[in-house]
């Protein structure tokens, strides 16, 4: 008997064993690498110097740092809960029998799938462009006479970039919660009925009680990638105007490929890993509270 | 026991088969690349031992975009024609991810010999980094060197008082105008030795229309050297330097010519990622400064007259001096062959080098007769071209520095704000100066 466990373990183990291995050599040691760099000054040549936690009393001082870190914040504030709402709003019309239904999903989906360069392209040369996009001659129409510069200001280029990101990735997350929605019983819905309970009671009642777990899975993902958020940036506004879209991640980007400060790169990392981590730690420790599973 | 032994076995081979993967990529093809080197030069070496006793080299050349660019070919197959004993190996990168990829493949201690970078912020990185050799010996001992025909280049190429390249390319900046359009408007082309004050009224004179039929009179392309070489050009300005103040007169004229819609909107073209050739190739615009490189796509996409001449400045210094971005190329550290990679650089640099750079429409660092009187020839080249090639006093864009492309950065920044009108001139310049000054120290 005991043999026989043994042997399933170690099948389950050569299965999972070359990923693992993977994940150790190409994630795990450079993590672990990046951790021990954070706590020295390294160009990528010289001899590694340790200089204690002189890297991260330098971020204190450091105004670029504090500006990519607000910056971060509001994409984050800015992406997550538009993100979530929008694309449950989303799924939930394309729940619906409506004729088309499939048609309207793929073109939710579509932003998704599109490349990001393209998109990005669209979005600030031709919808968005501050002299000849259709977006600013529908707010000139409108009577706006000084319409906003979108990705030419600095008051606007972090939302011009967030509203793209928001829209990218609403169809993704739309898909998640179809997923999401088609697992809650219909005879929940049909009992309300009869109980005389309205569409928006139905929903507050059964709907968003039932998919919490979809939520919670969404919420998750949406803020571990907003706090990622280097491509959209590098692609759209490289940071600018000045350092008006400046992220973390792109500053670490910066720091370590262009100013070669591997120390001080990793150093933020590692503060930029810590504040993803709280975050997911509260977000688990709130799970009990909110989220039900039948 | 069958299943175990086949676990083991399957943990075994997967093992394996991750860490083969594992494995270094460059060495494979290195080894195996290698010993036919070998084997070939052993067939050569036999051939030619009879005739004379030079042994056959192989130096390793690390370039960018060398597949869709005829004259690194030219100029190789040129010196393995006058080295017969020397083969040149050329490894490439997309011209793109070129920077990247020599800082990483010389952390991992790669043999090129022969190395070219794509200007002075990525030289200073890899001499701060120690990849690259210093040239000072081959320099001083070397008679055939001429060290004067490269303007006073080769002695800006040095940190810590040694020289580290010698420039491939250089590129000289100029004022283009649109001989059409200033034709049509009946007003006097532009001379050397303007100053802000008349490029200002030149450009208002020129700048008529609007909607799609707008010609503006100037363009300002969006990078910030293309303010700060203005004054760079003259002397009066170091972008690692403590104070940028030289600078504010050039961003007040540009700012107002920018409101009076002179020139078109910095922002605008930021978004947009607008190319500057679109837009003189387009006819929108009656001036525009640019490099050199620009001379080469004019002669193949202008479908009008065009005409260059020196840029302006506060106090109309004309064409005494130039500035530029340099192209240079240099000895690997871990170079196995330098003394075959300073001829490579002797003769790619030299005048053949240069007549071959010159005659695809690319400015050699390397001044001659010979390259002039190529320039002048170009088709639909103005006539007097060969006199803003060179100069005596050539300013090199930004001087090596350690921490170059970082301030190089910051520059940019504070660019970007003034020209968007987030932060006044003053502001700006003074934010400049502080961040600059705190990272080069």
């Amino acid at each position: 008997m005991k043999n026989r466990q043994r042997k399933r373990e170690l099948t389950a183990i050569a299965f999972i064993l070359p990923n693992f291995l993977g994940f150790i050599c190409l994630t795990l040691l450079p993590v672990c690498f990046s951790f021990v760099l954070s706590f020295c000054e390294w160009n990528s040549s010289n001899p590694m110097k340790f200089v204690g936690i002189d890297n991260y009393v330098g971020m204190i001082n450091d105004e670029t740092f504090r500006i990519s870190m607000k910056n971060t914040i509001i994409y984050v504030l800015g992406t997550v809960p538009t993100t979530l709402f929008l694309s449950l709003g989303l799924a939930l019309l394309l729940n619906c029998k409506i004729k088309g239904r499939v048609f309207f999903r793929s073109i939710a989906f579509f932003p998704y799938v599109a490349s990001l360069v393209a998109v990005a392209v669209v979005w600030n040369n031709a919808l968005f462009h501050p002299d000849m996009g259709p977006v600013n001659s529908l707010l000139s129409a409108l009577g706006v006479t000084d319409p906003p510069r979108w990705a030419a200001s600095t008051t606007w280029a972090l939302p011009t970039v967030i509203g793209l990101a928001i829209w990218k990735s609403m169809g993704y997350y739309m898909v998640v919660y179809l997923a999401g929605l088609q697992s809650v019983p219909q005879e929940l819905y049909e009992a309300a009925r009869i109980d005389g309970a309205g569409a928006w009671k139905r929903f507050v009642n059964i709907t968003w009680p039932m998919i919490t777990p979809t939520t919670f899975f969404v919420s998750i993902m949406l803020t571990i990638g907003a706090f990622k958020v280097f491509d959209t940036i590098y692609i759209t506004t490289q940071g600018g105007p000045g350092r008006a879209t400046n992220v973390l991640v792109y500053y670490i980007y910066k720091s370590a490929f262009v100013s070669f400060k591997f120390g001080y790169a990793s150093a933020v990392a590692v503060v930029l890993f810590l504040i993803v981590l709280l975050i997911t730690i509260f977000q688990f420790r709130t799970e009990k509270k909110f989220v039900s599973y039948l | 026991m069958k299943r175990k032994v086949f676990s083991y076995l399957l943990i075994a081979a997967m093992v394996s088969s991750l860490f083969a993967g594992c494995g270094s990529k460059a060495d494979t093809p290195d080894t195996s690349a290698a010993s036919e080197e070998t084997q070939v030069e052993e067939v050569k070496e036999e051939e030619t031992a009879t005739e004379d006793s030079v042994e056959d080299v192989t130096i390793r050349v690390s370039l960018w975009d060398y597949s869709s660019t005829q004259y690194y070919k030219d100029q190789i197959a040129a010196f393995e024609k006058a080295y017969p004993h020397i083969k040149v190996d050329v490894a490439e990168a997309p011209a793109g991810d070129y920077e990247d990829m020599i800082i990483t493949k010389m952390a991992g201690r790669e043999n090129y010999d022969v190395v070219f970078t794509k200007g002075l912020p990525s030289l200073s990185a890899l001499i701060s980094m120690n990849y690259v050799q210093p040239l000072d010996d081959y320099i001083a001992n070397d008679a055939d060197f001429d060290k004067s025909a490269y303007s006073n280049l080769t002695d800006q190429m040095q940190m810590n008082g040694k020289t580290y390249g010698v420039p491939y390319r250089k590129d000289n900046i100029l004022l283009y105008y649109n001989k059409d359009l200033f034709d049509a408007a009946g007003v006097d082309y532009p001379q050397d030795g303007m100053t802000m004050d008349d490029y200002y009224e030149l450009a208002k004179k020129m700048t008529s229309g609007s909607g799609n039929e707008k010609i503006y009179g100037a363009h300002l392309h969006t990078w910030a050297s293309c303010v700060f070489l203005f004054p760079r050009r003259v002397g009066q300005f170091d972008p690692w330097g403590t104070d940028k103040s030289a600078l504010k007169p050039y961003y007040e004229t540009f700012l107002k010519m920018q409101d009076e819609g002179l020139i078109m909107d910095y922002g605008t073209l930021k978004a947009s990622n607008t190319h500057y050739s679109g837009v003189f190739y387009n006819k929108q615009v009656a001036m525009m400064e640019m490099g050199t490189w620009f001379i080469n796509m004019l002669v193949e996409n202008a479908d009008f007259n065009w005409g260059v001449c020196s840029v302006p400045n506060v106090d109309g210094v004309g064409n005494t001096c130039a500035v530029g971005g340099v192209t240079p190329v240099m000895i690997g550290a871990y170079a196995e062959h330098p003394d075959e990679a300073w001829e490579f650089i002797k003769f790619v640099t030299g005048e053949e080098g240069a007549k071959i750079l010159a005659s695809n429409g690319i400015l050699p660092g390397y001044s001659c007769d010979a390259v002039d009187e190529i320039f002048d020839a170009l088709p639909g080249a103005p006539e007097n071209l060969s006199d803003y090639l060179s100069a005596d006093t050539f300013y090199v864009d930004t001087p090596l520095n350690p921490n170059g492309k970082e301030a190089d950065s910051i520059i940019s920044e504070e660019h970007d704000l003034i020209m968007t009108k987030s932060i006044s001139v003053d502001d700006g310049l003074k934010e400049m100066e502080e961040r600059v000054n705190a990272v080069i120290e």
